[in-house]
C-alpha cells in the first residue's frame, strides 16, 4: 500500500483561560517567570494529549509560551525593543518590535519548549520558527539602512535556532513566512533569506504562507528553499490546486483543509472533497493535511472539533484509496 | 508650504486626558455602556487628536478618523447595498479590515461624514480636511458581489461618493481628499480611475486632493497629474522613486509630499527633510507644496505619531527658511 496523507497542524492552539490570565498577571508583575512557565507546560501537555488522542501524526507544542509569532522572537533577541500599542484591526492592539541595533541571539529561543513537548510523546514534534522576512516586515526598523540588511541578519539568527532544534532531535522544522507573499518585488530577497535559514539542515522543512495572491508569485513560491509548502487552501476553495496541477512541483504540500477564521466546523464530506482534490495533483506521500493556519483565535472546542473532522476525513479517504 | 496629515491618527496612547476609547469600546461590547456614551468618548478623543495636531503646528488637520474601524467599512457600511464580511489583510501591512461586499446595487442614501466634518471643524482653529476613501480603491478593497464588472461597481461608488462630497462641500468643507492607493497594485486599470475621478469630483468647487500612497507612481506619472484634482498627494517614504517622476508636474497644481514615514518609528532628521524638499522644488515651487506623513499615522503608536508631527513642522520650517 502507498503511504502518506500525514496529518499535522500549522502551529498555534488556543490558550486555556488559566494561561491567558497568568500571562496578564505576569505582564503586571504579579507572578514570576517560573509560575508562568509551569502553567505553560501544563497547557502544552494538555494539547499534546489532545493531538495524540485525535490521532495527528506530526504534533506541535501549540505555542503556549508565545504571545505573538513575531514579538516572541524579538523579545528573545538582542537589538530589539518593543513599541507602544499599535492597532491591528477594530479594537485589537499589540506591541510591535523595533530594531534599534544589530539583531542577534546568544540563547536558544524555542529549544527548551521543543524538548519538553517531545519528552511527553513518542510522536514527532515539529520545531516552529518565524522566518526572517516576516519578523522584519512586522517590525519597525530604526537601525538598518535597508530592509535587506535587516532580513539577512535575522536569517542568520533563525538559522542558528533551526540548527539548535535539529541538534536537539527535531526531524521536522517549520519556518513560517506569512508575510512573504505580500510583496512580489521582495520575494527573491525573502527566498534568499530563507535559504540561509535552511542551509545545512537535514530535517524535513516546511514553510507556512498565508494571505496573498499566490498565483502572482507562483514561480518563486514553488522554488522556495524548503521541502514542503504549507498553504491555506480551504478558505480559498482550493483554487491554487489548479495552478499546482498546471505547473507541477516536486515539493511536498501541506494542504489547509479547515478555515481557521470561521466558527463553523466543516463537515467530514466537505473536507474529504478537498483532500480528494489534493490527491488528484499530489501523490499521497507528498500530500500532508492540516488546518489553513494556526488555530489560536478559535475556542478549544472549535479547534478540537475541526481537527477531529479533519482526522475522520483523512481516515476515510485512506481507507477508500488504500493508503496506509 | 503648508503642513498637513493624510487621514487617520492613533486612537489611544499614553499622556492623553480623554477617556480611553479602547476601554469604552470594550465596555460597549459587553453591554456596560450605551452607544450614546461610546459616541461621547469618540467625540472627546476626536477633540483631543485635533488639538494635538493644532498644537504641533499642522496647518490643515483631519478628525483623525477616530470613529472609523478602518478606511473601508466606515464608508461602505453606510452606502446602501454593501454588507460587511470577515477580516482581510490591508494591502501589504500587518493590519486588517472587514471586507465589504456588494449585495445589491450601491446607492448613497444619507450623509456619511457630514456630521463628523462639522464636529471636527467646530473644534478646530485650523481648517479640517475631509477624507474619503476613493471610489476605485473602495471597490478594489471590496468583494464585487452582484457586480460582474469592476468598472460598473467603481462608477456606482463614484456616483455615491460624489453625493457625499457635495454634501461635505455644502457643510463648508474647503478641501476634500480622496484616497486611491489601490491603483498602485493594478496600474493597467488607470483608465477606470480616470473616469471615476471625473465622476466623483463633478460639481465640486472646493479644493480637491487625490492621495496615492504605499508605493511610487512609476508607470502612471505624468498622466496621473492630469486627474481632475487640485492637489496630488504622493508617498516619498515608501516610493522614493517619486523624486524622479516629477517631470511634467503641471504648473497649476499643488503637490503633497508624503515624506515622513508613517509606517516606521524611525524619526527623520531635519536636514533629511530639508534635502528632500529641496529635491522636489527642482520641479514644483515651494508655494505649491504641502508636507505630510506618507500615509495615515494609525500605523504608529500615539507617542511616535506625536513625534512625527513635531518633526514634520520643524522640518517644514527649516525647509522654508533654507529655500525661500
Amino acid at each position: 500500500m502507498t503511504k502518506g496523507l500525514l496529518t499535522t497542524s500549522v502551529g498555534s492552539f488556543p490558550k486555556p483561560s488559566y494561561l491567558t490570565r497568568a500571562r496578564t498577571q505576569f505582564a503586571r508583575g504579579q507572578i514570576g517567570q517560573d509560575e508562568l512557565d509551569e502553567l505553560g507546560r501544563k497547557a502544552t501537555e494538555h494539547w499534546i494529549r489532545l493531538q495524540e488522542e485525535i490521532g495527528i501524526d506530526i504534533l506541535v507544542d501549540g505555542e503556549m509560551y508565545r504571545g505573538d509569532m513575531v514579538t516572541y522572537f524579538s523579545e528573545h533577541m538582542q537589538g530589539f525593543k518593543i513599541s507602544g500599542l499599535v492597532r491591528s484591526y477594530g479594537n485589537r492592539y499589540y506591541r510591535k518590535p523595533i530594531a534599534v541595533g544589530p539583531v542577534s541571539s546568544n540563547a536558544e529561543m524555542t529549544v527548551d519548549w521543543w524538548k519538553y513537548a517531545q519528552s511527553l510523546t513518542d510522536r514527532p514534534i515539529k520545531g516552529m520558527l518565524t522566518g526572517p522576512y516576516t519578523i522584519a516586515d512586522w517590525s519597525f526598523n530604526e537601525y538598518y539602512p535597508s530592509r535587506e540588511e535587516f532580513v539577512m541578519d535575522l536569517a542568520a539568527v533563525v538559522h542558528n535556532e533551526a540548527m539548535a532544534l535539529q541538534k536537539a532531535g527535531a526531524k521536522y522544522i517549520q519556518i513560517d513566512e506569512p508575510a512573504i507573499s505580500t510583496r512580489p518585488d521582495e520575494m527573491e530577497m525573502a527566498s534568499r533569506a530563507l535559504s540561509i535559514v535552511t542551509d545545512g539542515l537535514d530535517a524535513y522543512t516546511f514553510t507556512h504562507i498565508c494571505y496573498g495572491d499566490f498565483v502572482a508569485v507562483y514561480d518563486q513560491l514553488v522554488n522556495l528553499p524548503v521541502d514542503n509548502l504549507d498553504l491555506e487552501m480551504s478558505n480559498s476553495n482550493y483554487y491554487l490546486l489548479d495552478e499546482l496541477d498546471k505547473r507541477p512541483t516536486g515539493k511536498g504540500l501541506s494542504m489547509g483543509v479547515t478555515d481557521v477564521h470561521s466558527h463553523v466546523v466543516e463537515d467530514v464530506e466537505q473536507i474529504k472533497t478537498g483532500i480528494m482534490r489534493g490527491l488528484q495533483v499530489f501523490p499521497p506521500d507528498r500530500l500532508f493535511i492540516d488546518p489553513d493556519c494556526g488555530l489560536k483565535t478559535r475556542t478549544e472546542e472549535e479547534s478540537v472539533a475541526k481537527l477531529r473532522n479533519m482526522m475522520i476525513a483523512v481516515r476515510e479517504v485512506k481507507a477508500e484509496m488504500g493508503i496506509e | 508650504m503648508i503642513t498637513t496629515v493624510i487621514g487617520n491618527y492613533p486612537k489611544i496612547g499614553p499622556g492623553t486626558k480623554a477617556p480611553s476609547l479602547r476601554g469604552a469600546i470594550g465596555q460597549h461590547d459587553q453591554g456596560k455602556i450605551t452607544m450614546e456614551e461610546l459616541r461621547r468618548v469618540e467625540d472627546e478623543v476626536t477633540k483631543e487628536v485635533i488639538q494635538e495636531q493644532v498644537d504641533a503646528g499642522i496647518d490643515v488637520v483631519t478628525d483623525g478618523q477616530i470613529r472609523w474601524d478602518d478606511g473601508q467599512t466606515y464608508i461602505a457600511g453606510r452606502i446602501n447595498g454593501f454588507s460587511i464580511n470577515g477580516l482581510i489583510r490591508y494591502f501589504d501591512s500587518n493590519t486588517y479590515y472587514r471586507h465589504p461586499i456588494a449585495e445589491s446595487n450601491l446607492e448613497w442614501t444619507e450623509p456619511i461624514l457630514v456630521r463628523d466634518y462639522k464636529f471636527a471643524q467646530e473644534h478646530s482653529s485650523k481648517p479640517v480636511k475631509a477624507v474619503i476613501t476613493g471610489p476605485y480603491t473602495l471597490a478594489k478593497l471590496s468583494q464585487r458581489g452582484v457586480y460582474s464588472d469592476l468598472k460598473a461597481m467603481v462608477m456606482d461608488i463614484a456616483t455615491a461618493l460624489n453625493k457625499e462630497a457635495l454634501a461635505l462641500q455644502e457643510a463648508g468643507a474647503s478641501i476634500i481628499q480622496f484616497d486611491e492607493p489601490a491603483i498602485i497594485m493594478d496600474k493597467d486599470e488607470f483608465p477606470i480611475l480616470e473616469e471615476a475621478s471625473e465622476a466623483v469630483t463633478q460639481g465640486l468647487t472646493c479644493k480637491t486632493e487625490v492621495c496615492i500612497y504605499f508605493r511610487d507612481v512609476s508607470g502612471l506619472a505624468p498622466r496621473l497629474y492630469q486627474l481632475p484634482f487640485d492637489v496630488i498627494g504622493l508617498d516619498f517614504a515608501w516610493g522614493p522613486a517619486n523624486f524622479d517622476l516629477l517631470d511634467g508636474f503641471p504648473e497649476d497644481k499643488e503637490l503633497s509630499i508624503g515624506l515622513l514615514d508613517a509606517r516606521n518609528t524611525r524619526l527623520e532628521q531635519v536636514d533629511e527633510i530639508v534635502a528632500a524638499v529641496r529635491r522636489v522644488t527642482e520641479h514644483v515651487s515651494l508655494d505649491r507644496l504641502h508636507l505630510s506623513p506618507s500615509c495615515g499615522l494609525d500605523f504608529l503608536p500615539r507617542q511616535n505619531a506625536r513625534q512625527k508631527l513635531a518633526r514634520l513642522v520643524e522640518g517644514a520650517r527649516a525647509a522654508q527658511e533654507a529655500l525661500s
